[in-house]
């Protein structure tokens, strides 16, 4: 009895240490990552050159942050749509403020513009979602057309950024081998860890993702956890814009167009279940770099372009069905 | 007495529903003949009217759908793709009805398809018709090489622009899209089904209804209709556009959700969701006649989406703590 017991805490221990625990998706993830990286760098030795990955490194954070932010949201047992639109108005102000006032404007300032930008319209869907009580898929859809709408009306050309310290925040590189960027992504990707494991917001969140019922009577607030999920989701994105306006070094209205698409694939694949409070950012993170690498891969071995955005959609439906898959798993084994 | 009473005030409130929606409508009429007497023209009416016609379909298609706590969003990219396809076929020198019919079926069987992975795999529907529509319009911009081939029939032609009473006949496709929706969902027992299952699908189980059978239908149904959609786009732009139907996907949704459909399922109406549908059409003809950019078609649109559902959400609310 004793020894059993014992052995259940040290597997307890040992669950919690351990990151690919049993019914984590994170294994799977790295068999296929491992499974692509060998198709394409056997196909095209390139592929596994170090200026190769630095490309796909570098271009991550654009696309981490924004599956950071939704993977909240998700979480929560929410959808937005709108992030790709929030990146678009967020971009289009960061690249107008660059250009008022004969480019005097301090940089801290306009970064935290686009972000306070992104939060706003992440608070305008929380409130929308959670105060007038909306479908969150009907609410970011408005939110979709209405922002894509103002970006393209505000920036239809392209303004230019001639901020040099700006541009090197995006493109970068410690000891010209890791970009900043990718240690932007790091901390980002640390601190939501952290948060969503280790505090009580984090698991107020799965809680009301889980059962909000029960979350509900436990004395949590549902409504602001929502709330405040889309407000990350709505920062998140903003950061992204922050990013892809110093990488590209001009910010225009299409910044973002059906990003939401992307960003939503790579969550799903990264096991957070559709269904709310389920999945950790380590399989996202991997599914991030499965993505990635996926477009730069589809390049390096020469599929035509028309065809990349069919495998985009092929492995997003591969990952609902095999997280429905694991769902009902999951559901046999309580029965 | 009372049972009486109660089933009046419902019927009273049933019927603001529906003329909430049809005043907001005369206002935008009203408003936009102010600005520009030519919004009330004949030739901008009939303009309207037919720009309406695959709007419409869809928006009808849509509704049983979504009653029954489905959802298909990938319709947009099925008539790109079905429309690329014929165009496609067209030009290799297929005869015409054979063509038009191979179109529809092949939209059928992505409907069918949907309909089978979501109801036998538990997915949530919008996320796997996202998938479809990407992998949808990626075939189309593969059939076409990423432009739009030309398809000019006599008879397709005929059909886009010839009238009858003064009426352009794809309005009759229409109205008899309308009637049929109508009847089913009104009078017949399938439409009785269709409303349980929105309502409640495990009362429905229980009382016998194969639950995903029917939904697998209606998907299917879904998919013929984006096949028939696709088709009236052909025979009035000419041609197979791999993105002709990407922009579908706002309006649509929008009209069906202005007209009363919740996600939630259960709750809505034909005649709701044609008057969305005017709504939808009349903003988007209305601001294209006073000449305002097309970015800002897509902000009403999306404005007028939140603006009316937050007020159907209060408005529940409000019946709700009564």
């Amino acid at each position: 009895m004793t020894k059993n017991s014992i052995s259940k805490n040290s597997m307890d221990f040992f669950q919690k240490i351990n990151i690919f625990k049993v019914n984590s998706i994170s294994p799977s993830l790295i068999i296929v990552l491992v499974v692509m990286y060998s198709i394409f760098g056997g196909v095209n030795h390139d592929f596994f050159s170090v200026q190769n990955f630095k490309g796909i490194i570098a271009g991550l954070s654009v696309y981490g942050f924004m599956a950071v932010g939704l993977t909240f949201v998700v979480l929560t047992g929410n959808f937005d749509v709108s992030i790709g639109s929030i990146l678009g108005i967020s971009a289009v102000i960061i690249g107008k403020l660059f250009n008022i006032n004969g480019g005097n404007i301090p940089i801290p300032i306009i970064i935290l513009a686009g972000l306070a930008v992104g939060a706003a319209v992440g608070a305008l869907n929380g409130f929308l979602v959670t105060v007038v009580g909306i479908n969150s898929v009907i609410t970011t859809l408005g939110t979709l057309a209405v922002f894509r709408g103002l970006s393209f009306l505000y920036a239809a050309d392209p303004s230019l950024i001639n901020n040099k310290t700006y541009i090197t925040l995006g493109r970068g590189f410690i000891a010209h081998t890791i970009p900043y960027t990718f240690i932007y992504l790091l901390i980002v990707f640390v601190i939501a860890y952290l948060v969503l494991r280790f505090t009580k917001f984090g698991r107020d969140t799965y809680q009301s993702g889980s059962n909000p019922n029960a979350a509900r009577l436990a004395g949590i607030s549902v409504k602001k956890i929502q709330f405040f999920a889309f407000v990350i989701a709505g920062v998140t994105s903003a950061m992204s814009a922050v990013i892809m306006t110093s990488q590209a070094a001009f910010a225009q209205g299409e910044f973002g167009y059906g990003f939401e698409f992307t960003i939503l694939t790579i969550v799903v694949l990264g096991g957070i279940s559709l269904s709310g409070g389920r999945g950790t950012l380590i399989g996202v993170a991997i599914s991030l770099l499965i993505i990635n690498s996926i477009s730069n891969g589809l390049t390096m071995i020469s599929i035509p372009i028309n065809w990349r955005e069919a495998f985009n959609g092929i492995i997003l439906i591969a990952a609902i069905l095999i997280d429905s898959i694991r769902v009902r798993k999951r559901e046999l084994l309580k029965a | 007495m009372e049972q009486n009473l109660t089933k009046k005030k419902k019927s009273a409130f049933k019927l603001t529903d529906t003329l909430i929606l049809v005043i907001a409508l005369l206002a935008l009429c009203i408003f936009f003949t102010a600005i520009n007497k030519s919004f009330f023209s004949y030739d901008n009416i009939s303009i309207l009217l037919k720009n309406m016609v695959i709007t419409g379909i869809l928006a009808l298609g849509l509704t049983p759908l979504m009653i029954a706590r489905g959802l298909d969003i990938s319709f947009g990219a099925s008539i790109s793709f079905t429309g690329v396809f014929m165009a496609f076929l067209y030009d290799k020198g297929l005869p015409l009805l054979l063509v038009l019919i191979i179109g529809v079926i092949l939209a059928t069987l992505i409907g069918l398809l949907n309909g089978w992975l979501i109801e036998t795999f538990e997915l949530i529907p919008i996320i796997l018709t996202l998938g479809m529509l990407s992998i949808l319009s990626a075939l189309g911009y593969v059939i076409s090489g990423a432009k739009s081939l030309s398809m000019l029939t006599d008879p397709l032609y005929y059909f886009a622009t010839r009238t009858f009473l003064k009426i352009p006949i794809s309005i009759f496709l229409l109205i008899i899209f309308i009637i049929i929706y109508w009847f089913i969902l009104t009078f017949t027992k399938v439409g009785r089904i269709i409303y349980l299952i929105g309502a409640n699908p495990k009362a429905a189980m229980l009382s016998g209804i194969k639950v995903k059978n029917v939904r697998i239908y209606l998907y299917t149904f879904m998919g013929s209709v984006a096949g028939i959609a696709s088709i009236v786009l052909i025979a009035m732009t000419g041609v197979g556009n791999p993105l002709a139907g990407t922009k579908m996907a706002l309006p649509v949704l929008s009209a069906v959700v202005l007209g009363g459909i919740s996600l939630a399922g259960g709750a809505g109406s034909v005649w709701g969701t044609i008057v969305g549908v005017l709504i939808v059409s009349v903003i988007f003809n209305g601001l294209s006649v006073i000449n305002v950019p097309s970015y800002f078609i897509q902000m009403f649109q999306g404005i007028a989406l939140i603006l009316i559902v937050s007020l159907y959400e209060i408005r529940n609310k409000r019946a709700a703590r009564r």
